[in-house]
């Protein structure tokens, strides 16, 4: 590659991930919608949100739900990731796949079944209520928020802790224990601080991911009142009467504002945790701990966390897809129909969601990949300026949740003449899930791409070949394994995006994440299950395909 | 006319100076071996020669072609037309043997029956012409290195360079690589470069070896004149096994210098520079140390402290007026009083 060709590629990356934003800005300082006629420079906007009692509940729950989520996910991920990677717990290899699971389904399409489950009228309420005369929980509460959040993010530490703990050979304690420490002993002052930087980064991850919720509050804290950062950005749309870009412009930006030093943050421990990486003795050789009696309790509490955060939401959300309704008194051999997915083809936008959907995740994912590749080929072991910026850059979008890229992207169709005509078309889809999960991808395909030794690169260069002829040649064939598993992911995570789709959301560019969002708000709850449980199908063919992608990779 | 210059060239890592101007000239025919510990810049050289390092000052030229001058040259790799052995050998693994050679000449567009007659003529000459359709991972670490020297090979570059070509191997399979590789690149008369740590390597190799440590050239001459008149102490204790001790110095006479090692006197040749009464630095090759039965001009006695037997030979450890002195015998030494002999022209004063 060439270097006006690299510098070209980074240039076009940053202007895509800059221009959002600085329209953002502007329109901020707008004292109307930027395309309106008459609308001058002012700081009302600012004032307006600052002012607005609603704004600092919001602020403060976000901040609280954060706290409180961070406070359970981590302790409780670095618990199952001890047992699972460093314990004889029983049955591990086979729940240890199942860990993941509420990372892969849409956190929304999660919340419906939450409410479905466990809400005033859900399946298990009711069970449960048949049993002791009263429902013990109320679920929209701002406690059990905070619960649902921090349980449903324990996968994103486990993530960290179970690699950081697989890492950490054997060797490094019985090194402590040789020199006379006991086994807690070790354990505090060997095992934990070395995977500390991991639990660091993870808590940090957690505590941003918290101010990015939307799909939970939405669905569960909504119906109270209770606003966080989001879902306060969602009801400003039309809180004037016509739409208040000024305002939400305003509220994105104090999110990305508090969003950015986090992804920052994220950053220098990540590369710290590096540090790590040398030290942490040789591997392999993991010895794991008898923890005896209490195998049977641990199993318990893992069973029944899955239990709680994936399969009863899960299988009650799948179940009411199969009733015609649920209630007090339903009875169920009465209930069970396919009605409600026949009644989906009676709405073509439901139908084009469906299509969209897949043809955004299948050919727009791998379009997606095809971008990502060549952005991480135009920075490929180049050691320069453009390089490290294109570095920092990507962690911009990192620091915009869907629902602020997907809007900013619309702006910017709406405000730029010659994309005016694709705003309705799938491509404005494509192009704010390719932003927003720029970071995300990008890793992805550098990962493999950092495993190539540089020598076989470099030889290629030597043999006479250009960087682009090196790079068609070596590279790219190489990682091509990587690119496929990376598109099975980019595929899955698109599947179940929700949240960048809503402004963008005209007839055309509907997906399956977006109606649930519009969907939820009219009390269509028949189509949301039926939709929901479409979604959760094919997230799970995708998984399915990414498992058999990687037993024949391994095989 | 000289086949590849290097002048002055300054590599930095960051801040970090790697190497700090070193010259090399390099002619036609010629094969040099860059010698030095890790961390010496020997293998920085060799990229900054292929164009894989940028130097921050100097200039490097291939035949009458200037590849690299600070600030206003700067040839890609691809068009230094030069031939590079990786350490690791650096195959393609999602390749076959035939694709691996063949790649540059593919890039240079050569017509595929021509392409492939050469192909198979370079596989020959290194042995492996059964072998051109299996994949790199089929073959054993020494048919790879042949695999990766016939890459290099195939395309003729007047220059070729290899780093470290046979650290890869097991001992008696270098042995018998580095007689062969010298041969093949004295057969297709090319310039060759070689970065090696080892001194039997770089000796039997190379025409002439450059000595470098800490990103400078300390040396550079026939492996004989490296060996036998080394000019500073890091280049005398690099080169073979030695002894080395301290010794006062008595007298300086021209250049040989007069010293004192406990109560005996030893003449050795002057390369310290200093005067006499200063302290200075003692080597001599231990195969040069003669293990004799009584006192004389050049012997001192010596208390032995321990024998090995290694097959070849008895080795010994000797004391020597506080000091601990090795010896090789062909035979076990009595458990007596014993004398070495430090024959002049082989001990060096630094």
């Amino acid at each position: 590659m060439t270097r006006p060709f690299r510098i070209g590629i980074i240039a076009a990356t940053a202007v895509a991930i800059f221009a959002p934003l600085l329209l953002v800005l502007v329109q901020s300082l707008l004292s109307g919608p930027f395309f309106g006629q008459n609308v001058h420079v002012t700081p009302d906007a600012f004032t307006y949100v600052f002012t607005d009692g609603d704004f600092w509940r919001a602020l403060r729950n976000s901040v609280i739900i954060s706290i409180g989520m961070t406070a359970i996910a981590v302790p409780v991920g670095a618990i199952l990731a001890f047992l699972f990677v460093r314990s004889d717990l029983p049955g591990a290899r086979w729940l240890e796949p199942l860990m993941l699971a509420p990372m892969f389904i849409s956190s929304l399409v999660l919340s419906f079944g939450f409410v479905i489950a466990f809400g005033p009228v859900g399946i298990v309420s009711l069970w449960v209520r048949d049993m002791i005369g009263f429902v013990p929980w109320n679920l929209y509460s701002l406690h059990w928020l905070i619960l649902i959040a921090g349980l449903t993010h324990v996968p994103h530490v486990f993530i960290y802790a179970s690699s950081a703990l697989r890492n950490l050979g054997s060797d490094v304690e019985d090194a402590a224990r040789s020199t006379g420490a006991g086994p807690l002993r070790v354990v505090l002052t060997v095992s934990l601080p070395m995977v500390r930087p991991a639990l660091l980064y993870s808590a940090v991850l957690v505590f941003f991911l918290g101010f990015e919720l939307f799909g939970l509050p939405l669905v569960l804290a909504d119906p109270q009142g209770v606003l966080v950062l989001a879902t306060y950005l969602y009801k400003l749309t039309n809180i004037l009467g016509v739409p208040s870009y000024q305002l939400m412009a305003v509220v994105v930006i104090v999110i990305v504002a508090i969003a950015l030093p986090l992804v920052f943050l994220q950053r220098k421990l990540l590369a710290t945790s590096d540090r790590y990486v040398s030290i942490k003795g040789k591997a392999g050789n993991q010895r794991r701990v008898a923890i005896g009696k209490w195998k049977w309790p641990a199993l318990a509490l893992i069973v029944a966390w899955l239990a709680f955060t994936v399969i009863l939401p899960v299988a009650a959300l799948v179940f009411r897809a199969f009733l015609s309704s649920w209630g007090e008194g339903a009875v169920l051999s009465e209930s069970l129909t396919l009605e409600h997915f026949r009644e989906l083809a009676g709405y073509p936008n439901l139908i084009r969601g469906i299509v969209n959907t897949f043809l955004v995740a299948s050919v727009g994912g791998a379009l997606s990949v095809g971008l990502y590749a060549l952005i991480s080929l135009a920075q490929h072991r180049w050691k320069s300026r453009w390089a490290t910026f294109l570095d920092y850059s990507v962690l911009l979008p990192r620091a915009m949740p869907g629902i602020i890229a997907g809007l900013a992207i619309f702006w910017v169709f709406l405000f730029v003449p010659f994309l005016q005509p694709v705003r309705s078309t799938l491509i404005s889809i494509w192009f704010a899930y390719t932003l927003v999960w720029m970071a995300y991808g990008m890793r992805l395909v550098q990962s493999s791409m950092l495993q190539i030794a540089p020598d076989l690169e470099e030889a290629g260069r030597i043999c006479g070949a250009t960087g682009a002829q090196v790079s068609r040649y070596v590279t790219l064939p190489l990682i091509r394994t990587g690119l496929m598993g990376a598109w099975l992911l980019i595929f899955v995570t698109f599947v179940r995006e929700y949240s960048t789709g809503v402004y963008l959301l005209s007839p055309g560019t509907e997906v399956i994440g977006s109606l649930l969002v519009s969907q939820w708000a009219t009390g269509a709850v028949d189509t949301v299950v039926a939709l929901s449980t479409i979604n959760i199908a094919m997230v799970m063919g995708g998984l399915f395909l990414l498992t058999i992608f990687r037993k024949k990779q391994n095989g | 006319m000289a086949k590849l210059s290097v002048s002055d060239v300054h590599v930095r890592y960051g801040t970090n100076p790697v190497l700090k101007g070193v010259s090399i000239e390099l002619a036609d025919g010629e094969i040099i071996a860059l010698l030095g510990r890790s961390g010496s810049g020997k293998s920085t050289l060799l990229r900054a020669i292929a164009g894989l390092e940028q130097p921050t000052q100097g200039t490097i030229t291939i035949g009458d072609k200037t590849v690299f001058d600070h600030g206003c040259v700067n040839v890609p790799p691809e068009a230094r037309n030069l031939g590079l052995v990786f350490q690791s050998y650096a195959l393609w693994p999602h390749r076959t043997v035939r694709d691996n050679v063949g790649y540059p000449l593919k890039v240079r567009k050569m017509a595929a029956p021509q392409l492939r007659a050469q192909v198979d003529e370079v596989l020959d000459s290194v042995g492996l012409a059964e072998y051109g359709d299996r994949h790199p991972s089929e073959l054993s670490g020494g048919q790879q290195q042949r695999v990766a020297l016939a890459r290099a090979l195939v395309y003729r570059p007047p220059l070729i360079l290899l780093d470290e070509p046979l650290s890869n191997l097991d001992a008696k399979l270098r042995d018998e690589a580095r007689v062969w590789i010298r041969q093949i690149i004295k057969k297709y008369g090319l310039t060759g470069v070689f970065v090696t740590h080892d001194q039997v390597e770089a000796m039997g190799i190379a025409d002439r070896i450059a000595l470098l440590d800490g990103g400078q050239m300390v040396q550079s001459g026939t492996p004989e004149e490296l060996y036998t008149s080394p000019n500073s102490f890091f280049a005398a204790d690099f080169m073979g096994l030695n002894d080395c001790f301290e010794v006062t110095i008595e007298a300086i006479g021209g250049e040989q210098a007069t010293c004192r090692l406990g109560e005996a006197r030893i003449v050795g040749r002057d390369k310290s520079g200093k005067r006499p009464g200063e302290k200075a630095r003692a080597v001599i090759r231990v195969e040069s140390l003669r293990v004799v039965d009584g006192p004389g001009p050049a012997r001192v006695p010596a208390t032995l402290v321990t024998s090995v037997y290694v097959g070849s030979r008895w080795e010994h450890l000797f004391d020597v007026a506080g000091q601990q002195l090795r010896a090789f015998t062909t035979s076990r030494l009595p458990d007596a009083a014993h004398h070495l002999e430090l024959p002049n022209g082989q001990l060096w004063i630094f």
